[in-house]
């Protein structure tokens, strides 16, 4: 049997998204549903401004969505003020049909991730580690179809721990 | 207890380890502001030796010069052990018989040349053949000898290679030995003729033979042991300890022993050249870089004891025949020589003008020959050869520096740390560099990366500002998520940039920065702003330099 040589560290997404970091969202528009998911980073490290995380968020996604299909996106963006790697989650039950995302779908599962500036390998690890899962169908449609930030929770955290 | 530790101090004169370093330190800074101006930097040694010499505000006084004898022996051995560093078999085997050609032509052409013009005007002046030949073949033979101090040191200077730089590394260090030969038999013949001889010629030649037979023996001595403890021990670190060691010793002992310690010391270089060419390289080259501040000083030493105040008219007068004598021999002679060995046409047009220069022998075998002859005779030697001195010491290194220019050898010994001290970024930069706006996709990224041979990438912002960049390190992570492709972009897989350059910046400076911070590449900006213009990547200007020193081996090979 082939031995493979290259051996990916495998991150706990746990680390990064507690479980106060999930919410089930109200917003109906992309705007609202960024701004939304950025103020639960924000309330957990207060010395992260606001203004400037979505500042940061819509200028990176002006340059192409984070909406990456199948009812998923990834908004992510390194800033200087950020303490540690994070990650906040929000589920729209209705979708967000004005998220541009790349199979022109609503978006049902907004998964955010913010690092410091200098931290680039963790920060690419985190995204390369959540889009592995969510190529999964079968966790992706759980997180969809999650009820509450419980549930989503196990299913992002359960498998990468 | 804390010992006192008084010394008598003279207070009419510095002390000695002041002497010394205001030498070495305003005799660099003079150096490097007369590097400036394009006059090579032994002039500029000479100059602060003038003006702190006998010539000048006597600071340092021919007591003071006698004080700092050894350090001028031991840079002399230096110099010869450098010499004959140079003096691979190869050279011997390829140019020997022309070398004796030339050797003779330049050697004799000046002595006959001297001979014959000092000969007439001291005739003139002095109404007596006797003494007119008298001083007509001293003088004629220390005009043989040729200063390598000074000569050598501009062809380093110049970092020289090619069939002129290796004719002239030869010819200064076999005339030392050839310039003793008539030395010994002029002032025999000219203390027969003042009729202060008492020794019989047997005696002057074995005195002779003794000081040159002896000189390459202790060297060959000398040198078999260095070579045999280097072999042994071959730790990087004593190198330099060992080298200077068995210079100081051979210098020392030649003193001592009264043999020619340039021959002795050009010997040791010699040998340990051929027996281990390879180990010895390092050897040369750790010396090398031990050498700035005792040639410095030795140069320094040499412009302080020339003393031209005070000369009657007649001994200006044998001064300037001396000199003219002197020049048109060394060049027609060195033509003459070159052209009946067939030499290069650089070698037959230019070797004259490289042997002008004359100093520690020269003025060695004037002090000699005034402790020889007392009175007139003795004091004129001495003042004639340190006023010429001075003049063609002024003069004999830029005219090396002009003939290694024409002859297109100047620049072609380089090694990679010369040729960064030359060039600037902007020389080495990569305009074409692949960059990419913060907005390109992984895709893309990946796109270009497949087809380029970059280890990183800019990435600009809309005013074409550097906003960092992509290294395939940072890049190794998302190589395996096939899932991120579609998605990132250029702005989320950046990193800052490390540092970053101007492109006027000398290329040692950005590439000591690179060392420093084990970096392999540094953005460019413009020099009057902070648009990217592209990238220096280590590894592209480490083969440039490279290739670069190659070629000019090769230049320097083929035209040998």
């Amino acid at each position: 049997m082939p031995h493979s040589t290259h051996r990916k560290t495998i991150m706990r997404l746990s680390d990064y998204l507690p479980i106060e970091h999930i919410t089930m969202l109200k917003a109906s528009t992309k705007a609202a549903a960024l701004s939304e998911i950025a103020h639960l980073l924000v309330e957990s490290d207060p010395k992260l401004d606001f203004d400037t995380l979505i500042d940061a968020i819509h200028q990176r996604e002006n340059m192409l969505s984070t909406g990456i299909g199948q009812g998923m996106a990834i908004p992510h963006v390194r800033l200087n003020g950020v303490k540690r790697a994070a990650m906040a989650v929000g589920v729209v039950r209705d979708g967000l049909s004005d998220y541009d995302s790349l199979d022109k779908e609503p978006v049902y599962v907004v998964i955010m991730i913010i690092a410091p500036e200098g931290h680039h390998d963790t920060y690419i690890r985190l995204l390369a580690q959540v889009a592995e899962i969510l190529k999964e169908d079968e966790l992706r449609e759980a997180v969809i179809n999650a009820k509450t930030p419980e549930d989503a929770h196990n299913v992002l955290c359960t498998d990468s721990s | 207890m804390i010992a006192t530790v008084s010394a008598e101090v003279d207070p009419t004169r510095l002390p000695a380890l002041v002497v010394i370093g205001m030498a070495i330190f305003f005799g660099t800074i003079f150096a490097r502001l007369f590097q400036l101006i394009r006059i090579p930097q032994v002039v500029g040694y000479i100059f602060i030796g003038l003006l702190v010499g006998q010539s000048g505000l006597n600071l340092m006084d021919l007591q003071t010069v006698n004080d700092l004898q050894p350090f001028s022996f031991f840079a002399l051995g230096i110099i010869g052990f450098l010499i004959g560093g140079e003096l691979h078999r190869d050279v011997f085997r390829k140019h020997g018989p022309r070398l004796i050609s030339m050797l003779f032509g330049e050697g004799l052409g000046a002595f006959v040349f001297v001979f014959v013009l000092v000969g007439a005007i001291a005739f003139i002046t002095t109404n007596s053949i006797a003494e007119s030949v008298a001083y007509a073949v001293v003088l004629g033979a220390i005009a043989s000898a040729t200063a390598p101090a000074a000569t050598v040191n501009v062809l380093w200077e110049s970092k020289a290679a090619g069939p002129l730089t290796t004719t002239v590394f030869a010819i200064v260090a076999l005339d030392d030995a050839l310039a003793l030969v008539l030395y010994s038999i002029a002032t025999s013949c000219a203390a027969i003729l003042l009729g202060t001889e008492t020794s019989a010629l047997s005696t002057t030649i074995g005195r002779v033979a003794w000081e040159l037979l002896g000189g390459i023996a202790l060297g060959i001595g000398i040198g078999v042991i260095l070579n045999f403890v280097m072999r042994k021990t071959g730790e990087h670190e004593n190198t330099l300890a060992l080298t200077i060691g068995a210079v100081a010793l051979v210098t020392g002992s030649a003193h001592l022993l009264g043999i020619d310690m340039i021959l002795a010391s050009m010997t040791l270089g010699c040998v340990i050249a051929n027996l281990a060419p390879r180990r010895s390289k390092r050897a040369f080259e750790t010396v090398e870089r031990f050498t700035a501040p005792i040639f410095a000083l030795f140069f320094v030493t040499v412009g302080a004891q020339l003393n031209i105040g005070g000369m009657p008219g007649w001994m200006w007068a044998l001064a300037v025949s001396y000199l003219a004598g002197r020049s048109i021999g060394k060049l027609a002679g060195a033509r003459a020589g070159a052209k009946f060995s067939g030499a290069s046409q650089s070698v037959t047009r230019y070797l004259g003008l490289c042997l002008l220069s004359q100093a520690g022998v020269a003025v060695g075998l004037s002090i000699t020959a005034g402790h020889r002859f007392s009175g007139d005779f003795g004091t004129a030697i001495i003042s004639i050869i340190a006023l010429t001195t001075f003049v063609v010491q002024i003069v004999g290194p830029p005219c090396v520096k002009l003939a290694i220019h024409r002859a297109g050898e100047a620049g072609l010994n380089v090694t990679e740390d010369d040729l960064m001290r030359e060039h600037t970024v902007n020389d080495m930069v990569d305009r074409g560099a692949p960059e990419f706006s913060r907005g390109t996709s992984l895709n893309q990224i990946l796109r270009t990366i497949a087809q380029t041979q970059a280890t990183a990438y800019p990435v600009t912002d809309t005013t074409g500002g550097l906003a960092g960049v992509i290294t395939l390190e940072g890049l190794k992570e998302s190589f395996g998520s096939e899932g991120l492709t579609h998605w990132l972009v250029a702005y989320d897989l950046m990193e800052p940039a490390p540092d970053v350059v101007h492109e006027n910046m000398p290329l040692c400076d950005a590439v000591t920065r690179m060392r420093d911070q084990q970096i392999e590449f540094l953005p460019v900006l413009a020099k009057d702003g902070s648009d990217l213009i592209g990238m220096l990547e280590l590894r592209t200007v480490t083969r440039r330099l490279s290739e670069e020193v190659m070629r000019r081996k090769q230049l320097a090979d083929a035209s040998s």
